[in-house]
């Protein structure tokens, strides 16, 4: 009954994703630019000859195409119309309708995603074929690299709900979103391989669900991490999406309980 | 234009003033975008069309006409915002949208649709950058608010934010804020739309000093008591054309002559019978049994008449009636059923277009 | 008459600025999340920088010291941007929305009126972050400060965050001729400007030459620090930037008078 209902979601949602395509497209810009630098500067980088974790330059482009999907993954602005919902009081409106809330937001950005991977897998690998190429592994690493993929579609959702739900106490969404971009992108490694980073920062990443963002699929797609140690990647996103989807409900419950008390 | 009625210098002319909008004519979505893009096809609205104005000094002009018809275009026009089409307009010697900044120190608008103070700032605040932004000395800037105190109790609403104003109270604000630097020409575009009675009062009030201090002042509303209660002019609007322009008594009359009478019976009476004792009058029957709606000339039969006839047949349950509304004339003026005779006191040039 | 106007409409807008950052900080809550977000938007950035100087001693020829300086130039000519003239970002809303009807009968320019419409209190922590980069690159790198060199960076500098604000104006200003409130362009544009927070040598001559003459992001920061730093032969170059500015300015001036022409206001 209820599965019907969220089912339902993912399907309007991913028709309206043409409504959203503005931000969606403006996201994609955004990672874009940031892409074409990199690129750029790592090219200069590994020219130079000296070593930089190991990598050669089709692995370093393979990277930084991985990074540049996951990060526009899950981007497509659902959040700002939440955070608005919060911070207006609209959202007791949504308390009294028949579904979960988390539930309905993740089969709202389910929908999304479905856009969001075809446009930025086509994005990256036309820069992949006009930058001459990068590694493609072999099927069965392949596979385990689209589950980590599929993985990182509710990691991060649960990321950006968390943050959004910060809004119950904060009225500036907008800051909120920038610390967690910035936090996202350097502890996940989208920012640079996670080897490079002095090692305190990269014991921080690797302890908190931030790595399995991209640094797992990353390693995964490249062969660093083959068999067990790749099925143990898995396992910890999948370990981190049952702990962080716990604390959405916890925290929603908090805060709605506040919600209540105050009156809306 | 008759050349009699410039003896005085008009202090706002328009001639044949026209503005066109032009829109995409794309449909909703991604493919309509598309389409756009190849065929760029556009939809045109004449807003104005070829309006013609001449307002003196000290003149007070209602401006009237239903929806649409191209009232706050024109007050765009008039005011600089807007660059027309084709057609001229010169006010105070200035063509408005050639040279705005001499034009903002001479006219005062507003638009009871929308504030011109910052959202997220007290009243206070935004009076004080306006006085700044207009080189208003201290002493008259308190002159200034203390007047504003008088008639429209705005020392109550200046430590308040613009966000927090309920709708009354922001056109208190905003008539201070658009009438701060004593401008000698106003456009008020709809001053009077959603408030209560009362506050109602308290702007009708106020704009009758205005023009009693000799300001030209031009206002837009849907209101006839605003018109009767300030305006001995007015010009009607339709379909971005001048359709009347002339003294408000030659409206009146005609207009005032049908009136409409909901009346509701405790007992079900047939229609026909109560068509047959007031052959004068149209009768038809409402919604339920017993119910009817009579339109009668006031120059035929009076309210007290048609009241004594009704109760004749049954005890009335209920009566209404219709306030007349400046859009039932508006519209009639504009089909023809109605006919308006030219003003006798000699300010406007009579029917139009 | 002509030497007091100018000091008057400046000191209107600091009128304007200085209501609207009390607004703004009337959320003392605000202000700290979006300082520390800014913060850490720009720390990401000098945390890649560090970890590849870590591992290499030059890029492109330049030391870290010296891309820190570029770097920086960006930072600061957006935390100019957001401090001092956000309400340039919401010409298109405004714009679609008919909020420039009030502007235009107030005897101030309407172009300084928007620009004055809002305050970012993220520039402050741009400011913060990128005068601390500033200030410390300057003090590592190797340059002769004479009294000629420091007037010299003064103004280049200057005028590289004038380049900045007069290329977000024209871009915004664009919507004059664009329907529909999702306007793209200038949040675009500014992405494609995050290029020049590295030296543009890196990149191909397309994208160089793009950067350069199209639209002059290189100006902001790689040619202005060039010249200061008397870095390479090309680094005279730099010193048009006083004269690129004077052209963007004057460009986006004629841009939003031109758009506002074209203004329609909006029929509710
Ligand atoms: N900015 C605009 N763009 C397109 N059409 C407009 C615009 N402003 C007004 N119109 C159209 O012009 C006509 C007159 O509008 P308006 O002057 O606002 O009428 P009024 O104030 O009498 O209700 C309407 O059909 C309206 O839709
Ligand atoms: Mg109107």
């Amino acid at each position: 009954m209820a599965a019907r209902a969220y089912l339902c979601m993912v399907k309007v949602s991913a028709r309206t994703v043409l409504t959203y395509r503005a931000n969606f497209v403006l996201g994609l810009f955004a990672v874009f630019f940031q892409l074409l630098a990199m690129l750029y500067v790592w090219r200069l980088l590994l020219e130079s000859g000296k070593d930089f974790g190991g990598y050669t330059w089709p692995q370093m482009k393979a990277y930084l195409l991985v990074a540049f999907v996951t990060s526009s993954l899950v981007s497509a602005y659902g959040d700002f119309r939440m955070a608005a919902r919060i911070r207006d009081g609209l959202v007791s409106l949504d308390l009294v309708k028949p579904v979960t809330y988390q539930t309905a937001r993740f089969a709202e950005t389910v929908g999304r995603a479905a856009l969001e991977l075809a446009v930025t897998f086509a994005v990256a690998g036309s820069i992949a074929l006009v930058t001459g190429g990068i590694p493609v592994p072999d099927l069965p690493q392949l596979l385990l690299f689209a589950v980590s993929i599929a993985a990182v579609v509710p990691l991060k959702f649960l990321v950006v709900y968390l943050s959004t739900l910060l809004c119950f106490w904060t009225q500036n969404y907008m800051g909120v979103a920038w610390a967690r971009t910035s936090l996202v992108a350097l502890l996940s490694g989208s920012l640079i391989p996670l080897v490079l980073l002095p090692s305190w920062l990269q014991t921080t990443a690797m302890l908190l669900p931030f790595a399995s963002l991209t640094a797992t699929p990353a390693a995964i797609y490249l062969g660093q991490a083959t068999g067990g140690e790749a099925l143990g990647l898995l396992l910890t996103q999948a370990g981190w999406v049952t702990v962080l989807w716990v604390a959405g409900r916890l925290v929603w419950r908090f805060a709605v309980r506040q919600l209540t008390v105050h009156g809306g | 234009m008759p050349a009699a009625t410039m003896a005085v210098m008009p202090v706002i002319e328009a001639r044949e003033l026209t503005k066109v909008f032009r829109r995409p004519d794309k449909s909703e979505g991604l493919r309509g975008s598309l389409r756009h893009l190849v065929t760029r096809r556009y939809t045109t609205t004449s807003a104005v069309d070829h309006v013609s104005l001449s307002i003196e000094p000290g003149e007070a002009v209602a401006y009237v006409g239903p929806n649409g018809a191209g009232k706050s275009t024109t007050v765009k026009l008039l005011s600089g915002i807007l660059v027309p089409t084709s057609g001229e307009v010169v006010v105070g010697g200035i063509v408005p949208h050639r040279d705005r900044i001499a034009n903002a120190r001479q006219v005062g608008v507003l638009f009871g649709q929308r504030t011109q103070l910052w959202w997220d700032l007290p009243v206070r605040e935004s009076l004080a950058l306006l006085r700044d932004m207009y080189g208003i000395g201290p002493a008259d800037y308190r002159a200034q608010l203390a007047r504003f105190d008088e008639v429209l109790e705005l020392g109550e609403l200046l430590p308040v934010t613009a966000r927090k104003l309920s709708l009354g109270q922001r056109m208190r604000a905003d008539l201070a804020a658009a009438l701060l630097h004593r401008p000698g020409i106003v456009y008020l575009d709809e001053p009077t739309i959603g408030l209560d009675i009362a506050v109602k009062d308290r702007v009708r009030d106020f704009l009758r000093r205005l023009v009693a201090d000799g300001t030209t002042l031009i206002l837009t509303t849907h209101d006839l008591g605003d018109i009767e209660d300030v305006c001995r002019r007015i010009a009607i609007i339709d379909g971005g054309r001048i359709i009347y322009d002339g003294g408000l008594d030659g409206v009146k009359d005609t207009f005032a002559r049908e009136r409409c009478m909901h009346v509701r019976l405790t007992t079900d009476v047939d229609p026909q019978s109560v068509a047959a004792l007031l052959p004068d009058a149209e009768v038809t029957p409402g919604g339920s049994p017993g119910e009817f709606t009579i339109r009668f000339d006031r120059f035929v039969l009076t309210a007290g008449q048609v009241i004594a006839t009704a109760s004749s047949l049954a005890e009335i349950d209920d009566l209404l009636i219709d306030e007349p509304a400046i859009e039932d004339v508006v519209r009639k003026v504009y089909s023809g059923e109605l006919e308006l005779e030219p003003a006798e006191d000699g300010v406007g040039a009579g029917v139009g277009a | 008459m002509t030497t007091t106007r100018p000091i008057a409409t400046a000191r209107m807008y600091r009128r304007c600025l200085g209501a609207h950052l009390r607004a703004a900080l009337e959320y003392e809550a605000d202000f700290w999340i979006l300082v520390v977000a800014s913060i850490m938007m720009q720390a990401t950035g000098v945390i890649f920088l560090g970890a590849v100087f870590a591992r290499i001693p030059t890029l492109a020829g330049w030391t870290l010291a010296e891309v820190v300086l570029i770097y920086s130039l960006v930072v600061i000519a957006e935390g100019v941007g957001s401090l001092c003239f956000e309400g340039t970002w919401y010409l298109p809303w405004m714009v679609n929305q008919g909020d420039l009807d009030y502007t235009l009968v107030r005897p101030y320019p309407v172009v300084l009126q928007t620009m004055s419409g809002a305050v970012g209190l993220n520039g402050v922590g741009n400011l913060l972050t990128g005068g601390l980069l500033m200030a410390w690159s300057l003090s590592r790198v190797d340059v002769d400060w004479s009294p000629l060199r420091i007037a010299l960076a003064v103004a280049l500098f200057l005028s590289a965050v004038l380049i900045k604000l007069s290329v977000t104006l024209a871009s915004t200003s664009a919507c004059f001729w664009v329907f529909g409130a999702s306007f793209m362009l200038p949040t675009a544009l500014h992405q494609v400007g995050e290029l020049a927070k590295y030296p543009v040598s890196v990149y191909s001559a397309g994208i160089r030459v793009a950067l350069t003459v199209v639209i002059p992001f290189a100006f902001v920061s790689f040619y202005p620090a060039a010249a200061v730093l008397g870095h390479g032969q090309d680094s005279w170059v730099g010193l048009l930037t006083p004269l690129v500015a004077g052209y963007c300015v004057v460009v986006a001036g004629a841009v939003f008078r031109r758009g506002l022409r074209r203004y329609e206001s909006s029929g509710n």
